[in-house]
């Protein structure tokens, strides 16, 4: 009985969130990069480009590419062609992220996940970038494929964080134009 | 006298039935199976055309040209790359057999490896063929290697150096097409297969250009669309627009210091945009049961089942419908009418049009054999 109340009562707690969530806005100028090097991040680029966001694109953002930036957008999925390109390591790409969330703490500078990759950019070596960067989030948005095992639902309940799953890569453009209109 | 040897001489012709059955088997790999044009195409011309060193070898293999007539771009569409990856060589033959171009040009090159048909890879236990069923009877292909046959190129190097990156590979590579480009006209025969292809692109302008394959379930390249810088909106475009068809591929970018492939040379030596597809085969993978021609077409692995429940291993396998080949040549199919679809996008006058190809689900509920001509018409006019 009184785990049910629990569980209600953290229910309750996550869709309340989820429903302030959505009046939540961020501020342009967007930093959008990536967490694990997937080329995702490109059809992040191409879908904040059809609605018209002021955001750069640095695959490797640096701490200098923070300056100015009001948020940033973080799409996570671990990709070994993607790390070959960079020219680095596992190891080295997820110290540069773990890098860049702590500047952009620090800064109080507002991380949004958008996790578009599906099961492909889940489990394995994806976790791990997708763990760091859903707990450092202020808002997650998840193509509903990469959540399949509740794994960013989970995050967002614990942490109250607000989600946004969407049905198709296609459909996550909208709610990411939402958070700054 | 005798007597005393009839053992030995049992012996010796058990022995000669065994090696003569199995020389008959090696030697029918030689013998390729019969291919149908669609009524569309225009000529054939060989590979040797573009690169004299691949003439008379067992490399040389058929270019098959559908001109609309219509000025426009060309797409080249490559399969059997690596022929034990059936998948892409049967969604060649699909296109081929089936395909209408309306404007522009294209090209289709099932039998890129050619030589590589002609074995299996040792210490495989792959099946030499396997049987598709057509609307009126059934179909024999072969399952070919992954390199050139070591009768056509011998022997490997100890490390394979890639020309000219100089690139380090294992000796084994060295026949390998898809490590091989650009390749070079002296080199050894699969780095003139590698030369012949980039002559043919670059001389017959190919504005498009797919190099088909498949791959192991716990790769992470797969499922997979690859692309050459040059070309990211083309591949985003297409990702996005196949996912409306209800499949996803992840968009891979070529890295452009891994040498030898077809999606970094071609793109870097070349005009074209090249673009490399990868489905998921259990078969290839290295947790797989014995490779039966039905592990091969329906790709029901009950090791990957298991892989899949323990979580053991990231794959990409789905555990109720498998990775069947039906699935695979679709994915294929759609994959690359979907990337001319979004090259066309990006142009105004080297637009490519082509009718005719069924779309995932047609293929999925016919099945990939209804697509391919019926081997009871002997006297078809295109038999190849």
């Amino acid at each position: 009985m009184r785990k049910l109340l629990f569980r209600n009562i953290a229910v309750a707690m996550f869709l309340s969130v989820t429903f302030l969530a959505q009046g939540q806005k961020f501020e342009s100028p967007i930093l959008i990069t990536s967490a694990g090097q997937s080329a995702d991040v490109k059809l992040v680029k191409l879908l904040a480009a059809r609605q018209q966001l002021e955001a750069t694109t640095v695959l490797m953002a640096e701490p200098s590419d923070v300056e100015g930036v009001k948020s940033i957008v973080i799409v996570p999925g671990f990709s070994s062609k993607g790390l070959g390109a960079a020219g680095i390591s596992q190891e080295e790409e997820m110290n540069r992220v773990k890098e860049l969330v702590n500047l952009a703490n620090s800064k109080e500078i507002p991380i949004i996940m958008v996790h578009v990759g599906g099961n492909a950019r889940r489990q394995g070596q994806s976790d791990a970038f997708n763990e760091l960067i859903a707990n450092n989030s202020k808002y997650m948005i998840v193509v509903a494929q990469g959540d399949e095992d509740q794994f960013f639902t989970n995050i967002a309940s614990k942490r109250g964080i607000p989600l946004k799953v969407v049905e198709k890569i296609a459909e996550t453009g909208e709610p990411l134009a939402n958070l700054y209109q | 006298m005798i007597r005393k040897y009839i053992p030995q001489l049992i012996i010796l012709a058990v022995i000669a039935v065994a090696g003569t059955i199995a020389s008959i088997e090696f030697l029918e790999m030689h013998h390729p199976e019969p291919l149908y044009p669609s009524e569309n195409l225009t000529e054939i011309v060989m590979l040797s055309n573009y690169s004299e060193g691949l003439k008379g070898t067992n490399a040389d293999t058929e270019i098959f040209v559908f001109d609309s007539g219509k000025p426009g771009g060309t797409a080249l569409v490559c399969g059997g790359a690596h022929p034990n990856e059936c998948a892409a060589y049967l969604a060649t033959v699909l296109i081929l057999e089936n395909i209408k171009v309306t404007k522009g040009r294209v090209f289709v090159l099932p039998r890129l490896n050619k030589s590589a048909f002609t074995c299996t890879d040792p210490m495989e236990g792959f099946p030499q063929f396997y049987n598709i069923e057509t609307r009126n009877g059934t179909r024999m292909f072969r399952l070919g290697s992954r390199v050139t046959n070591p009768l056509d190129q011998w022997p490997d190097p100890l490390v394979f150096s890639h020309y000219p990156s100089n690139q380090q590979l294992s000796g084994f590579e060295t026949r390998n097409i898809n490590r091989a480009y650009p390749g070079r006209e002296d080199g050894n025969l699969t780095e003139r297969l590698g030369h012949a292809v980039l002559q043919l692109i670059n001389e017959e302008n190919i504005d498009i250009s797919f190099d088909l394959h498949e791959s192991s379930p716990e790769v992470p390249i797969v499922n997979v669309i690859v692309y050459h810088e040059k070309n990211e909106e083309i591949a985003m475009g297409a990702v996005l627009g196949l996912e409306m068809q209800g499949q996803n591929y992840s968009p891979e970018l070529s890295p452009d210091n891994f040498h030898g492939l077809s999606h970094r040379e071609w793109g870097d030596y070349t005009n074209t945009a090249p673009f490399l597809l990868e489905t998921s085969n259990p078969s290839m993978g290295r947790i797989r049961e014995a490779t039966t021609v039905e592990l091969v077409l329906e790709g029901k692995s009950k090791f990957y089942q298991k892989a899949k429940e323990t979580k053991a291993l990231r794959i990409a396998y789905n555990e109720e419908r498998g990775e069947p080949i039906d699935h695979r040549v679709a994915r294929h199919v759609i994959g690359v009418n979907e990337l001319i679809f979004s090259y066309n996008m990006l142009q105004e006058e080297r637009t490519i049009e082509i009718e005719n190809l069924p779309d995932y689900m047609e293929i999925m509920e016919n099945g990939t054999g209804y697509y391919l001509h019926d081997p009871m018409e002997p006297n078809h006019e295109n038999k190849q």
